[in-house]
């Protein structure tokens, strides 16, 4: 193995390291049993460095942990081969771990690749603010181009996060646009770039449609939705 | 001693994966269990990083939420329970300071890990483990022992420790590594 490298386990387990090392790293692992021994037993290390430092925390937060749990969505555990699969990219689950409040993305069923898309930060709050939201609100429909939208709402938070799974791929050119309707007409709430989105000023009675528009995105819907959910 | 030194260790690491198993399965009860279990360090380290309560409890929460979605790809042969539910925690808390580009004071805090725990209104659990890693610590050189504080507790990559020293990369790299393998040994860690 080489030294320099070899020297980067204490750093590894200690998340020392950039995101670029951290990738060469691991992919070193895969191929030094050793090594893997030794980051092993370092993260332990590591374990009771952090247990050292217990503090309890505000008793709210369990209640709202506990809570929370009831309406997330659990990963479902992955098929044998897929777990090689996993183990050869563990940066995969890195960045699935990182983008994790994507929470969203969990309620949601939306699967890993959304995870890969880096939300902004303060996005990323926004999304699990209204997926955690005590009076979060879960309708999941069938988009007739295939795949399927999940929409959360937060009626105290007047905001709703809209996710999609397995919609089809546009051809270049074009895009979904997420719409709020009210019978007074159809606001943009944004071109979906990724898999999820937030709407912000939503009203009960408000519904969420999706169509297909030019790629920068249009004034008023130009096609009829893939699909429509109420909030 | 007070009441809380005397704290009972905590459960063999293959009850915590025990139980990790059920809660992939879904089960409440047994994530209540890991929860009561481990809130505590969770909230503990990601408070030692990000020093901010409010928003330490909104990382811990997250953390802790992220146990429960994906805890059926915990791999009890790639470590302990505890392991991969902190190892989720540092990371996230490194994450966000990252994000937030370490301003002038948190480097100052940290430099000194026991400042600003003196005024935790909440109760310090302070375990059996708490004076062992000390010792241990104190077994350190100094430079591995702020290498290692600056890096884990202080949630700065090692270039930065290495620049917060005033000592060469390398240096750091080695003083990481070799003060954490003398740790390891001095609380005899199994892996």
């Amino acid at each position: 193995m080489r030294d320099d490298l070899h020297a980067l386990t204490g750093s590894y387990a200690l998340d020392a390291i950039s995101d670029a090392e951290r990738e060469e790293f691991e992919r070193h692992l895969q191929r030094c049993p050793a090594c893997e021994a030794e980051v092993r037993g370092l993260r332990e290390t590591a374990v009771r460095l952090a247990r050292a430092r217990a503090v309890a925390p505000p008793a709210r937060m369990e209640q709202r942990v506990l809570a929370a749990t009831y309406r997330t969505r659990q990963l479902p555990p992955l098929p044998r081969d897929q777990i090689r699969a996993v183990r050869a990219f563990p940066r995969r689950l890195a960045v699935l771990a990182a983008a994790a409040s994507v929470a969203a993305a969990v309620a949601l069923g939306v699967t890993q690749l959304s995870a890969q898309h880096h939300l902004d930060r303060a996005r990323e709050t926004a999304i699990t603010r209204v997926v955690t939201a005590p009076d979060a609100r879960v309708e999941t429909a069938r988009a007739s181009a295939g795949g399927s939208v999940t929409v959360v709402t937060s009626a105290a938070l007047r905001e709703a996060v809209v996710s999609t799974t397995g919609m089809a791929a546009l051809p270049s050119g074009r895009a979904y646009q997420v719409w709020v309707m009210s019978p007074s007409g159809a606001r943009s709430a944004g071109l979906l770039h990724s898999t999820s989105l937030l709407a912000s000023a939503v009203r009960p009675g408000d519904r969420i449609g999706i169509t297909v528009e030019p790629a920068r995105g249009s004034a008023r819907p130009t096609t009829s939705p893939v699909a429509i959910l109420p909030l | 001693m007070s009441r809380l030194e005397i704290r009972q260790r905590p459960p063999a690491s293959s009850d915590l994966a025990a139980l990790l198993g059920q809660v992939a399965r879904g089960d409440h009860r047994a994530f209540e269990l890991v929860y009561a279990e481990l809130a505590a360090p969770v909230y503990g380290l990601v408070r030692q990083v990000l020093r901010d309560p409010a928003q330490s409890e909104e990382v811990a929460q997250e953390v802790l939420l992220e146990v429960w979605r994906t805890a059926s790809r915990y791999d009890p042969d790639r470590g302990s329970a505890a392991a991969w539910v902190l190892t989720i925690a540092h990371r996230r808390a490194v994450d966000r300071v990252r994000a937030e580009n370490a301003c002038a004071r948190r480097e100052q805090k940290a430099m000194d890990p026991a400042e600003g725990q003196d005024d935790v209104a909440e109760v310090v659990v302070a375990t059996l483990e708490h004076q062992r890693v000390r010792r241990c610590l104190d077994g350190l050189t100094g430079l591995q022992r702020e290498s290692i504080s600056l890096a884990y507790y202080g949630g700065y990559s090692y270039p930065q420790v290495a620049k917060l020293l005033g000592v060469a990369l390398g240096t750091v790299k080695t003083r990481i590594r070799d003060g954490l393998i003398r740790m390891r040994d001095c609380m005899e860690v199994t892996p």
